[in-house]
């Protein structure tokens, strides 16, 4: 399976659509499937370190259009478990080296597509083998490295949160185990994270960035401490922040002030408004004319911006930014 | 994840055929490329040559985050090496990684206080900084380059001597100088640059709080629309007050100094988001409500905080002139104003009001923001 890379060619250059246009469904589906067949872009093998995330984006933008098994479950379930590490990390594909990032994709998709029944007849304790994997990432400060070779970065912290809340694993979800994890020094190293401006940057003293933000929320949405600790000030100042990631002429959003709209930011900003409560500080009609835009309208699959390169990635979060405003024929996702 | 490449149209008839041979041979040519390499890592086979595969490859796929690590693990194997055998008369065998081993070098590692290992490790650092040069500045967004060069120094902390390691630090802070001179907002390289400097800091026993203060007036005077210049300026001032030993009087004139800079900055222009949001950071100091912001004046009373409220709203309404459709301007009045009635303070209704609607006619995206402000500021129409 492979699923990231992006097609050779195809569209239309310009990106004008006519304003009546909606979402092209089928053709996104037949985009996604079609990604499994590329071998002979050269592409399709340079994104090799991102196959396991991109069958997640692909699966789940399906599972968004209503088209869960347009991607068979089995041979999806045979590819994650290839990339499966004695240590209970994932690679991004089989001989890739286990990583934070792919570990959370690879239980996402085994939790989406069979609740890790398959992983758990496999691999005896396959479940508490992948949460021990992730928890050792842990540091002393509580933040999360990416793999053995130290890097940190907020996205994995929110991964290890989010895959251990997946797995059932988390020390809220069995209180009579010792714990996997210091949830209290992660969330208040996500505290650390905060600016003035009510957001969040990768690591203490960085600058407010919409994606740090989303992983930040998503890590205290899971901890249930996103109300107590923004409270009505914090979300009015995140809130602000947020907003103003809207774009006049577009109306698409940017990821930090001044820079150029994106449609990914649809998710990361679109579900931070969601967590906070503050959807209705968007022109969610404008918005929705940006992400439409950026299809590829003939060979299906949305680009990071009219006119651009598709691929899975932008597709999955455009559709997934569609959810959260409710457009029709698109199911409805949780934000966090 | 493709950001910024242009879609394009299809491929000219007479082409197609020829440019699929040139993708297939492409395809092949990286395929056994990448086989070579992990082939070799797992038959531990740790030689130069082995070293020289990585970086062809990681040339064409700096994204491959196996082939980094191979890389480190190939390093730390040679490291590893030069510890347990390195002694004068035990020369580096044939083929495997190693600098030159010129006498004349030793002689300067002995006076720099190196043992010919540390001598060596730190020549190895040193090659493989300035040889992946070229790759950053070719993917100055790639993660794992900046990754790379971060545990190389780290790698350099861990086996050399303070002071040999500091000087590699400092190279990176000159480094990434550079890349934030060609990207101001390089989200990687401020990251990279907190982590130099605290490095040197550490290593160094001192603090750079005043020398990266300049930095970031170097920065903005070069070009004053820089967002993260500002952003680590105001991440800078507290802590640089509290090394100063500031007293009141001396944080009330460097309030006062940054006041006038972003002032005359947003006179010139009222439009830049980067200037407001240090505007803002500014007064969030005296708004006790944002512990994020930290402190400058201190003490600070309520009633110094109502003077500089009405300072600033003063001088942000003066801005209106010749600058009536900027929304910045209406934003900041109506949350001073709500700021300056949280202290206790009279604000005009009809002032608000027609702030708010300024502001609504200017950014009507935001129309749901502005209802709840005005439901907040009691401005309802009963
Ligand atoms: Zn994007």
């Amino acid at each position: 399976m492979s699923l990231v890379a992006g097609p050779g060619r195809g569209g239309t250059g310009s990106g004008q659509l006519p304003d009546e246009l909606g979402l092209v469904v089928q053709k996104h589906v037949a985009y996604i499937q079609s990604l499994d067949t590329r071998r002979d872009e050269l592409e399709s093998h340079l994104t090799e370190h991102l196959r396991i995330s991109g069958i997640y984006w692909g699966l789940t933008a399906l599972h968004l259009l209503g088209q869960p098994a347009a991607l068979p479950p089995e041979e999806v379930i045979e590819f994650v478990l290839s990339c499966l590490h004695d240590n209970g990390g994932f690679g991004a594909a089989p001989g890739h080296d286990a990583h934070m990032l792919y570990t959370v994709s690879a239980v996402q998709i085994l939790a989406m597509v069979d609740d890790f029944v398959e992983l758990e007849m496999r691999v005896p304790n396959g479940k508490m083998k992948i949460a021990r994997y992730i928890a050792d990432l842990q540091q002393p400060n509580g933040t999360f490295a990416g793999d053995e070779w130290g890097e940190t970065d907020t996205r994995f912290l929110y991964g290890a949160l989010n895959a251990l809340s997946l797995l059932n694993l988390l020390p809220p979800q069995r209180k009579d185990e010792p714990p996997l994890i210091n949830v209290t020094a992660a969330t208040d190293h996500v505290k650390a994270c905060q600016n003035f401006d009510g957001g969040f940057g990768v690591a203490p003293g960085a600058e407010s960035h919409a994606g740090q933000i989303f992983t930040c929320l998503g890590a205290l949405s899971i901890t249930g401490e996103l109300d107590s600790f923004l409270g009505e000030e914090g979300k009015d100042r995140l809130g602000a922040w947020l907003s103003e990631r809207q774009l006049d002429d577009s109306g698409g959003f940017n990821g930090r002030p001044m820079k150029l709209v994106d449609v990914c930011y649809a998710w990361w900003v679109g579900s931070s408004l969601a967590m906070i409560g503050k959807m209705d500080w968007i022109d969610k009609k404008k918005l929705t004319e940006f992400i439409l835009r950026c299809q590829d309208p003939e060979e299906g699959g949305i680009a990071d911006r009219p006119g651009d390169m598709v691929d899975v990635f932008h597709t999955h979060f455009a559709i997934a930014g569609l959810s959260l405003i409710g457009y029709p024929g698109v199911m409805l996702v949780d934000p966090a | 994840m493709s950001h910024g490449v242009p879609r394009v149209g299809g491929e000219g008839e007479g082409g197609v055929a020829s440019s699929q041979d040139k993708i297939k041979a492409r395809i092949k040519a990286y395929k056994e490329l990448e086989k070579d390499v992990t082939d070799r890592i797992k038959n531990e086979d740790y030689s130069n040559t082995t070293f020289q595969l990585t970086s062809t490859l990681l040339s064409q796929n700096p994204e491959y985050y196996t082939i980094w690590n191979h890389r480190r693990l190939l390093l730390q194997h040679v490291f590893a090496r030069e510890f347990s055998t390195s002694s004068p008369d035990n020369p580096t065998a044939e083929g495997t990684l190693s600098t030159s081993d010129d006498h004349a070098d030793t002689t300067a590692a002995q006076k720099a206080g190196l043992s010919p290992s540390q001598h060596e490790i730190s020549l190895l650092i040193s090659e493989d900084l300035s040889s992946l040069l070229p790759l950053l500045k070719q993917y100055p967004k790639c993660y794992w380059i900046w990754n790379h060069r971060s545990w190389l120094l780290t790698k350099a902390t861990t086996h050399l001597p303070a002071a040999s390691a500091i000087k590699f630090w400092q190279g990176e802070l000159a480094l990434v100088g550079k890349m934030l001179a060609l990207d101001s907002r390089n989200f990687h390289g401020w990251g990279y640059r907190r982590t130099v400097v605290e490095a040197i800091e550490r290593l160094g026993d001192i603090s750079m709080a005043e020398k990266e203060f300049e930095y970031t007036t170097k920065m903005i005077k070069t070009n004053l629309s820089n967002f993260s210049a500002w952003h680590y300026r105001s991440q800078l001032i507290p802590r640089l007050l509290n090394e100063r030993n500031a007293r009141r009087e001396a944080r009330a004139k460097f309030l006062d100094g940054e006041f006038e800079l972003i002032t005359s900055a947003l006179y010139t222009d009222p439009y830049d988001q980067s200037l407001w949001f240090y505007h803002q950071f500014l007064m969030a100091t005296l708004d006790t409500t944002n512990p994020q912001a930290g402190i400058i004046l201190s003490p600070c009373t309520n009633s110094d905080r109502k003077m500089y409220l009405e300072q600033e709203v003063t001088s942000v309404r003066e801005m209106l002139d010749g600058a009536e459709d900027c929304k910045y301007i209406y934003q900041a009045l109506l949350e001073y104003a709500r700021r300056w009635r949280d202290l206790g303070g009279e604000v005009e209704k009809t002032d608000m009001k027609e702030w708010l609607g300024e502001l609504r006619k200017l950014d009507p995206l935001r129309e749901g923001r502005w209802r709840d402000l005005e439901k907040v500021l009691g401005l309802e129409v009963v």
